[in-house]
């Protein structure tokens, strides 16, 4: 065991070149594009690592050993290390991510044997000066600093013989084994698709108020320092790898059964790798004036191998348009690993690589796979660069990344439509009828409507209800981006985002930094918008209650005394008294406009701000009223009843009614006649 | 009789009863209608004044499809965009081979339907294996006569086809498709599987769906009144002729995949859009009677090749002379052969 930690301390030592003897590679990049900007210096660096690991698919096991190297840049003394264990999650019916899930789906837990997982860590050093590295595993506890279950093992504390102060460094080595699962959470295998995910002892983030490491949960993601990965997987021969960060040197073992491949990565916060022998291979660049160029890798599954172009077209339009609203991708290389079909591993991120999403029949007016593709993209910038707290606002990550993604695609890909799967969902059915737009499909809108009284988002990620976490984490916050898109306007939005990016990029921010950009850069106070949308659950819904547009005439008595008469109709006819009632029927409270087009086609508009639960509007014209609208330019996004946004004086009901009632009507008798096969 | 013949005279009788086939269209028209009409309520209650009122009709309005779902119940859940077009057809398709729950609202219709059926298959099979015209007390009283007997046929078969998809269903696709494609990474050999899951599932389905037509027909053609005896009846036939059988469900089976996929190509993507609402229900409405030509021609070919196959093959039963025949019809029919005095 210490031979091998020996060579992977030499390995660190020497800058991982011990290793490299026969090939040596290096990526291909195009002269004619801007290389990749330097991001060296902006990664604190804290939390490096050198890791050797051997995959054996027969047993599916990993055998790893590592070298943390492990800088505290906290104010807070650490006395004890704790790790993240994530395979544990997976090892019995009792871990904490287990019980989460079985909440929502019973049957996770009765997978078969072959599906479960563990890791044992069997040795751990820990050296510092003055003190010898004894292995202390033995002191080793697991702790659950969430829920207090005994029988989770996610998170494994050991303590320091002596405390690591602010600023002080120590470095660790760490043996294990661990046995990789049928997927769960988007890690695992199948056959002899393999895509391995948190999959490595891997420190917690220290704070000022100590260790940030909660255990897994079936709802939440990850936390991670920056640092470097130098990582050296050995896979059986001829199997084509890939991972975060940039293969260095690929290695023949003289066992004749193995090839060790060598990536290396500076500035990440996780490390994550996929491994097939059926994997085929695609290369293609990203160049964009005044962006730094790309290599995009692309390991397509051999039935999808006609969709390459579809991939690349997506990473580049990320790419370009991420790059030009928020700021550079640094990395110079993206690997996107299109995942085996029921693998449970699509549409996840980790630096540097993601995995992707397509079928094998996925019409070109579908948006698959380049919805993922975008989705992930975006990752890198929103969880990757900006690395927020997975565990406590998913919402910071996925639902910027849901935001970002539906405004690539509504500016870079064309039209996409609603499509059914049928027949166990291999038979993609398009209804071209039916265009899905940025807010439905983008923003999420019908999954949030369904989730729109969960969590107030404030909640943490990991204590919020499984069955609507997500609407709030993805839908949500697309949706009040967008709002406030609309109420600042792109210039200012996209100021922001690039502001909170550049700011924020290689560290871990939380809410309130990014509300304070978006004050900063605005020059106006959005708290009332935040207490609304991230530290409450109101549901926002404005409505037009009422539009009457009548002859400004009155009936009664009129005049006085021996003059007083009774008048049917008093007034001008000629004119109309429109009144429109506008009403929130939600709790959220939101500034909107309240219109009235006249069948002149003149305008009358009010601000409204909203605040009272119904507000009457009235204006006397020498026109009769149209229609009238609340919010007619849709700013409010986050409203989830838009049908009740207007009233018209003509409207076409009774013929929109007829004809989809009667739409239905065939459905109805198609129905009948295909059950009447039984008759 | 040649399978082809059997089939050419198949089709000639069911030209031949046009009126059953506008009774048995207006009886899906009966049944649906006043559901459409609960259906038209519920979205002009949803639409209001709005001027989503306006682009539901003009075109298809997606976002407010969301919303009238979200808030939907009963009848109102059914109301989802694969209802469009070939979408429906896919979807019920879908819901037989793939077993899916029926829903709720439609269950009571369903049902409806499936008696009313049984009650009219008297009739219907009884005027096409006559192939003329019997007049609707005459098509109702061979209705009347034959329904308990097929309603008691329509209970075994409610038994074989209900341990086909309670039991056989599971099996295939869950049980063992489950295992076969548990570690399959390649999405097209899933489908494979898949699709020799259908073709086993539906070969068995078809084979109870043979036998059981068979036995409808010989139970009406023959008079038959037990239903045990017209389903022994029928399985001597086929194995009999199993060519003959097989041949003409082939025949019939290639007929609706051909009028399913021209539908696939003209039936209308975007009701009122540059389509109209009348051009739109009447695609839909041809194509229901088309359905419904293909769903008589089966009984009228499979009848056609029995009726050939008797030894004596021109035989129907006569007719029960009632009123208002004319007294001379009921003397004649009364008549034991010898001259009147």
């Amino acid at each position: 065991m210490f031979a091998r930690f020996a060579v992977v301390i030499a390995a660190v030592v020497l800058g991982g070149t011990a290793l490299s003897a026969q090939q040596s590679l290096s990526p291909s990049p195009d002269a004619s594009r801007p290389p990749a900007a330097p991001v060296s210096a902006h990664s604190p660096r804290n939390a490096s690592y050198a890791i050797t690991v051997r995959l054996d698919p027969g047993s599916r096991t990993l055998n790893g050993e590592e070298l943390l190297t492990w800088r505290n840049t906290s104010r807070f003394t650490a006395s004890t290390l704790q790790f993240h264990l994530y395979y544990n999650a997976w090892r019995n019916s009792r871990s904490t991510w287990m019980r989460d899930s079985v909440s929502s789906d019973p049957s996770a837990a009765r997978r078969p044997e072959a599906d479960w997982a563990w890791i044992d860590v069997t040795s751990l050093r820990v050296i510092q000066r003055g003190a010898l590295p004894a292995d202390i595993i033995s002191q080793a506890k697991y702790t659950a600093p969430d829920d207090g279950n005994d029988d989770d093992r996610t998170v494994m504390e050991v303590p320091l013989a002596r405390p690591v102060g602010p600023g002080e460094t120590v470095n660790v080595q760490i043996a294990w084994s661990s046995r990789v699962p049928r997927a769960f959470s988007r890690t695992g295998t199948i056959g002899d698709y393999y895509f391995v995910a948190q999959w490595f002892p891997k420190i917690g983030v220290l704070e000022d108020t100590g260790w940030n490491t909660h255990q897994f949960h079936a709802a939440t993601e990850f936390f991670a320092d920056f640092g470097t990965y130098d990582v050296r997987l050995t896979v059986p021969r001829g199997w084509v790898v890939g991972a975060s960060g940039v293969e260095r040197e690929r290695r023949d073992e003289p066992d004749g059964a193995t090839t060790t491949h060598h990536y290396v990565q500076d500035d990440v916060h996780d490390f994550a790798w996929a491994a097939s022998p059926h994997f085929i291979e695609r290369r293609a660049t990203f160049a964009d004036a005044g962006l730094p160029g790309v290599d995009i890798r692309l390991l397509l599954q051999p039935e999808h191998a006609g969709q390459a172009d579809r991939h690349f077209a997506a990473a580049r339009a990320a790419l370009k348009h991420y790059g030009q609203w928020f700021g550079p991708y640094p990395y110079g290389h993206l690997t996107i690993v299109d995942p085996a079909w029921q693998s449970g591993t699509s549409g996840m991120e980790y630096p540097t690589l993601i995995s992707a999403e397509s079928r094998w029949l996925t019409p070109a007016d579908e948006n698959i796979p380049e919805g993922v593709v975008i989705h992930e993209t975006g990752h890198q910038f929103w969880y990757g660069l900006v690395a927020t707290n997975e565990f406590e606002h998913a919402w910071m990550d996925e639902g910027f990344s849901t935001y970002a993604t539906a405004r690539v695609t509504e500016q870079a890909l064309r039209p996409t439509y609603y499509t059914k799967r049928y027949f166990g969902g291999f038979i993609p059915w398009v209804f071209r009828n039916l265009p899905v737009n940025r807010i439905i499909e983008g923003d999420r809108l019908p999954t949030y409507r369904r989730a729109a009284s969960g969590d107030p988002q404030s909640t943490p990620t990991w204590r919020a209800f499984a069955a609507t976490a997500g609407g709030i984490s993805y839908g949500k916050t697309a949706l009040w981006m967008h709002t406030l898109e609309r109420m600042v306007g792109w210039p200012v939005q996209q100021r922001i985002l690039a502001t909170y990016f550049s700011r924020w990029t290689f560290r871990h921010p939380k809410p309130d930094d990014f509300f304070a950009v978006v004050n900063e850069v605005t020059g106006r106070d959005f708290t009332w918008f935040f207490d609304q949308v991230y530290r409450g659950s109101g549901v926002f819904d404005y409505s037009v209650a009422a539009l009457r547009s009548e002859p400004n005439t009155a009936r009664g008595y009129f005049g006085e005394g021996a003059g007083r008469r009774f008048m049917a109709a008093e007034g001008a006819p000629t004119e109309y008294v429109t009144t429109v009632v506008a009403r929130r029927l939600g709790d959220g409270i939101f500034p909107v406009d309240v219109r009235v087009v006249l069948e002149n086609r003149e305008e009358i508009r009010w601000h409204w701000d909203g605040r009272d639960r119904a507000r009457t509007f009235r204006v006397v014209k020498p026109s009769r009223a149209s229609f009238a609208q609340v919010d007619p330019e849709r700013v409010l996004v986050l409203d989830v009843n838009s049908t009740n946004n207007s009233a018209s004086l003509a409207p076409r009901t009774a013929g929109a009614a007829r004809k989809w009632s009667l739409t239905w009507l065939v459905w109805l008798q198609d129905h009948l006649l295909t059950y009447g096969f039984f008759v | 009789m040649p399978v082809m013949s059997a089939f050419r005279d198949g089709a000639r009788r069911v030209r031949g009863a046009p009126m059953v086939l506008a009774g048995l269209f207006g009886v899906t028209l009966l049944i649906g209608l006043p559901l459409s009409y609960v259906l038209r309520g519920m979205l002009a209650a949803h639409l209001g004044v709005s001027l989503a009122a306006d682009t539901a009709a003009a075109g298809t309005n997606y976002e407010w499809w969301q919303e009238f779902s979200a808030q939907a119940s009963g009848l109102g859940k059914t109301f989802v965009p694969s209802i469009v077009g070939f979408g429906a057809v896919l979807d019920n398709l879908q819901g037989i081979l793939d077993n899916l729950p029926l829903a709720t609202a439609v269950v009571g219709v369903t049902a409806a339907w499936l008696i009313v059926w049984s009650f009219l298959t008297g009739g219907v099979i009884d005027r096409l294996a006559r192939g003329r015209r019997t007049r609707s007390h005459g098509f109702f009283a061979a209705c009347g006569m034959h329904f308990w007997r097929l309603l008691r046929l329509g209970a075994l078969a409610w038994a074989a086809y209900g341990f086909l998809f309670r039991y056989v269903h599971g099996w295939i696709f869950s049980g063992i498709l489950g295992l076969l494609t548990r570690d399959v990474t390649v999405e097209r050999t899933a489908f494979a599987y898949r699709a020799a899951g259908y073709l086993l599932f539906g070969t068995l389905l078809i084979a109870c769906n043979v036998v059981f037509d068979y036995a409808r027909v010989r139970l009406v053609v023959e008079d038959r009144r037990s239903a045990i005896g017209a389903l022994l009846a029928a399985g001597r036939f086929i194995r009999r002729h199993a060519a003959g059988v097989v041949g003409l469900y082939a025949l019939n089976a290639i007929a609706f995949f051909l009028l399913i996929g021209l539908y696939a190509l003209v039936a209308p993507r975007t009701p009122g859009g540059r389509l109209s609402t009348a051009a739109m229900l009447g695609i839909g409405e041809a194509y229901i009677i088309a359905r419904l030509f293909l769903k008589l021609l089966f009984y009228a070919s499979e009848t056609a090749l029995f009726q050939a196959a008797l030894a004596h093959a021109a035989y129907t039963a006569a007719p029960a002379v009632v009123w208002p025949d004319s007294p001379a019809a009921e003397s004649i029919a009364n008549a034991d052969g010898s001259p009147a005095s």
